[in-house]
C-alpha cells in the first residue's frame, strides 16, 4: 500500500526529528509544548512573508530598474 | 633555525637541519627518539583527521603496526549536539521553576525548609544534569542480571510509571541477551568448568569469610600461593595481592610518592589512579592522551626547573599511564614511554587494569604485547576482576618494593584480605591461562579473543560507524554524540535482545557521548554476526553512520562474469 509506505517514511521522519532534538527524551506535554511553540514561530513567518512578499519583490525590481 | 638537543640525533648521526626547532610530529611520536637517516612515515590515502601511522620504520621501538584512530567529530553531528543539550536545558530550567513554585511534586533531593537561606546544595551544574537529563533516561543503566554474566545472561524485566523516577519489576525474565557490555575479555565468568569446580572444593575446605587483615591472621597460604603465582606470570620478581582493584591504585600511590615527588599522569586515566595520586601529596602535571611530545616537554620542564619554589631537584618523577584505556579504547605508547623513561631516569607506573589477559600473544598484557621486558616497568598494576573472572587487583615488581608495601600499603594493613574463592579462581584461571592445567583452553580463549577483536572492529568500521581506538584493543567504542541517540540506543538494543553499555556525560566530554562494547573470547561467530547485524539495523534507525571513510566490504564470492548477472541497468 503506497500509502501505508508513505505513513511509515513520515513516522520515520518524525523520528529522527525526536531524536536530534532531543524531544524523544522528553515527557509528551514537554513535546506538545515544544512542537506548538515551533509550529507557531513558523506559521508567523509564513503569514509576514505572505503579507509583504509583492512589497519586497516590487522593491527589488525597482533597484534593478525593471519598473519604475 | 635552531637546533635544539631534542632534534639532535640519538646516536650522533649527521642528518637534514630541521625547520623552526622541534617540529611535533603529527601524532605525538617524538623525533628524538628516531633515528634520522630513516624514512618519514608515509600517510594512508585515508583523511588527515585521522592518525593512522605504521610503525615499521621505526626499528627498535615498534615491532608491528601501531594502527589507532579519533576520527574528527563532523560539524553538523556537534552542532545538532549542543542544540539537543540546549533544547533539553531550556527544559531542564522549566522543570525546576516548576518544582520550585510547587506547581509540580518533586521527587529527589532537596534542602528542607529551615534550610533555605543556608549555602544551596543542589544548585551546581551536576545536579542540575541528574535531575534534568540523567533521570529521563535511566533505564538503560543499573539493569538487574539474574544469571552469570557471560557471554549470554538474563535481565530482570521492568517498568516505570513515573517516568524513571521509579522502577517496578514486571516479574518476567528477558532471557538469553547477548553481553556486549560485561569485561568478560577470556570469557572466564561461568559457573560450570574447572574453574567453578575448584572453587567450590576451596570454599567447603576454607569457608568465605577470613576475617582479618593481611597483617594480622589473614594471611592464608592460598594467598601466597597466588602471589607467587601471579609473579611468575607476570616475569616479575614478586607481585601483592589486594582485595579490590580501585583500592589498590588509590590505597598504593600515597605509599609510594609523597610531597617532593612529581607524578606525571595521563589526561585521561581512571578515577581511582587520579585519586591516588591527590592522596599521595605530590604535585600532579597532565599530559596529553598517548602524546609523547607531550609527556617529553613535561619531563625536560620537571627537571631543567625542579621543583616550584625551592628549584630543588624532585625526589621522585613517576609516570601514571594506563595499559588500555577503557573509555577511549586506545593502548599506551609503551615502547617510548619506556625509552622517554630511561632517558631522563623517571619511574613507570603502569595500570593494566584492562589490557592483562586481553593483549599479548601469550595473554600477559601490554607488555608481552609489544614484546618488551616486563623489569624496564618499576611498577605492574593490575586487576582481577577483568580477564581472570574474580575480583581484586595486584601490584608486581622488585621484591624490596613489595616488600616495602606489604608494610606500608594501607590496603594491606587495613583492608579484609581476599576471599579463599576468589583467591582459587585466580590461581585456577591464571594456571588456564599459562597453559599449566595440561590443556590449551587458555591460549585458544587468547587467540580467540584477538580474532574477534580484529573481526569486530573490522565489520564495524565497514558498516560505516565511527570507532576510537586501537585496532587491536577489546574495548570498542562506537560514538552516539547526540544525547537522545543514548537512551534510544540501549532501549533498541535491549528490544532486539542485546544488552549494551551506553556512556554519557561526566564519563566523557559533552558531546562525544558513546556506546561502549567488550568483545569477549566466549563470543562465538554467530553471535557476533547476530550482533553486528542488530548494531546494523538500530545504526540505520537512528541514523548513527557518522563515518566519512565508509569501506565496501569485501565482495562474498570470488569475481567472476556472473557477479553484474543480477544488478539491473
Amino acid at each position: 500500500m503506497a500509502l501505508g509506505d508513505c505513513w511509515k517514511q513520515l513516522s520515520w521522519i518524525y523520528y529522527q526529528y525526536l531524536l536530534v532534538t532531543a524531544l524523544y527524551m522528553l515527557e509528551p506535554w514537554e513535546r506538545t509544548v515544544f512542537n506548538s511553540l515551533l509550529v507557531s514561530v513558523a506559521a508567523m513567518a509564513v503569514y509576514t512573508g505572505y503579507v509583504f512578499m509583492p512589497q519586497h519583490i516590487m522593491a527589488i525590481l525597482h533597484y534593478f530598474e525593471v519598473v519604475q | 633555525m635552531t637546533e635544539s638537543p631534542a632534534t639532535k640525533p640519538v646516536d650522533g648521526e649527521a642528518c637534514e637541519r630541521v625547520k623552526n626547532g622541534l617540529k611535533p610530529e603529527r601524532n605525538g611520536l617524538v623525533r628524538s627518539l628516531h633515528r634520522c637517516h630513516e624514512r618519514q612515515y608515509k600517510h594512508h590515502s585515508l583523511a588527515d583527521e585521522e592518525e593512522v601511522h605504521t610503525a615499521s620504520h621505526y626499528g627498535s621501538l615498534y615491532t608491528q603496526p601501531f594502527l589507532e584512530s579519533f576520527e574528527e567529530t563532523p560539524m553538523l553531528v556537534a552542532v545538532l549536539t549542543y542544540m539537543g543539550y540546549g533544547i533539553l536545558t531550556i527544559f531542564g530550567y522549566l522543570r525546576d521553576f516548576l518544582r520550585h513554585w510547587k506547581i509540580e511534586r518533586c521527587y529527589i533531593a532537596r534542602e528542607k525548609e529551615e534550610q533555605r537561606d543556608f549555602v544551596p546544595l543542589y544548585q551546581d551544574f551536576e545536579n542540575f544534569y541528574t535531575r534534568n537529563l540523567y533521570m529521563r533516561i535511566r533505564d538503560n543503566w543499573n539493569r538487574p542480571i539474574c544469571s552469570v554474566p557471560g557471554a549470554k545472561m538474563d535481565l530482570m524485566e521492568r517498568m516505570s510509571n513515573d517516568y524513571n523516577w521509579t522502577f517496578e519489576y514486571t516479574g518476567r525474565v528477558v532471557q538469553e541477551v547477548i553481553n556486549m557490555g560485561s569485561y568478560n575479555y577470556l570469557g572466564f565468568a561461568e559457573n560450570t568448568g574447572p574453574c567453578a569446580d575448584s572453587v567450590a572444593k576451596v570454599t567447603a575446605e576454607y569457608g568465605v569469610g577470613v576475617a582479618s587483615t593481611r597483617q594480622e591472621t589473614g594471611n592464608l597460604d592460598k594467598h601466597e600461593e597466588m602471589e607467587k603465582l601471579v609473579a611468575q606470570f607476570l616475569g616479575m620478581e614478586s607481585a601483592m595481592a589486594f582485595g579490590m582493584g580501585f583500592a589498590t591504585n588509590s590505597m598504593n600511590i600515597p605509599a609510594l610518592v609523597g610531597k617532593g615527588c612529581l607524578i606525571l599522569s595521563d589526561e585521561l586515566n581512571h578515577a581511582s589512579l587520579v585519586l591516588g595520586a591527590r592522596l599521595s601529596g605530590s604535585t600532579i602535571r597532565v599530559f596529553k592522551h598517548n602524546n609523547m611530545q607531550s609527556l617529553e616537554k613535561l619531563l625536560r620542564e620537571a627537571i631543567v626547573h625542579g621543583q616550584p619554589r625551592t628549584h630543588r631537584p624532585w625526589k621522585k618523577i613517576l609516570i601514571v599511564v594506563e595499559g588500555i584505556y577503557s573509555m577511549e579504547g586506545s593502548i599506551v605508547r609503551l615502547p617510548e614511554v619506556i625509552a622517554l623513561k630511561k632517558r631522563y631516569r623517571a619511574y613507570l607506573y603502569l595500570d593494566e587494569a584492562h589490557s592483562i589477559g586481553a593483549l599479548g600473544p601469550r595473554g600477559r598484557g601490554v607488555v608481552d604485547y609489544f614484546g618488551l621486558d616486563p623489569c624496564d616497568v618499576d611498577v605492574l598494576m593490575g586487576t582481577f576482576t577483568k580477564s581472570f573472572g574474580a575480583a581484586g587487583g595486584y601490584i608486581a615488581g622488585k621484591r624490596e618494593l613489595i616488600e616495602f608495601l606489604r608494610s606500608h600499603s594501607h590496603s594491606a594493613v587495613y583492608a579484609t584480605s581476599m576471599s579463599p574463592p576468589v583467591v582459587e579462581q585466580i590461581i585456577t584461571s591464571m594456571k588456564c591461562i599459562m597453559g599449566e592445567d595440561g590443556t590449551t583452553i587458555g591460549r585458544e580463549r587468547v587467540t580467540q579473543l584477538a580474532e574477534n577483536t580484529v573481526y569486530f572492529r573490522r565489520r564495524l568500521r565497514e558498516l560505516g560507524f565511527i570507532i576510537y581506538g586501537n585496532n587491536d584493543s577489546p574495548v570498542v567504542p562506537l560514538m552516539l554524540y547526540m544525547p537522545a541517540k543514548i537512551g534510544a540506543f540501549g532501549r533498541e538494543m535491549l528490544k532486539r535482545n542485546i544488552g549494551v553499555v551506553v556512556v554519557g556525560f561526566p564519563a566523557t566530554p559533552i558531546i562525544e557521548s558513546r556506546a561502549r562494547f567488550c568483545i569477549s573470547a566466549a563470543h562465538t561467530t554467530d553471535m557476533l554476526d547476530r550482533a553486528l547485524s542488530v548494531i546494523s539495523e538500530v545504526g540505520d534507525l537512528l541514523q548513527l553512520k557518522y563515518s566519512r571513510h565508509r569501506k565496501r566490504p569485501l565482495a562474498a564470492r570470488p569475481f567472476d562474469d556472473s557477479v553484474y548477472e543480477d544488478i539491473d541497468d
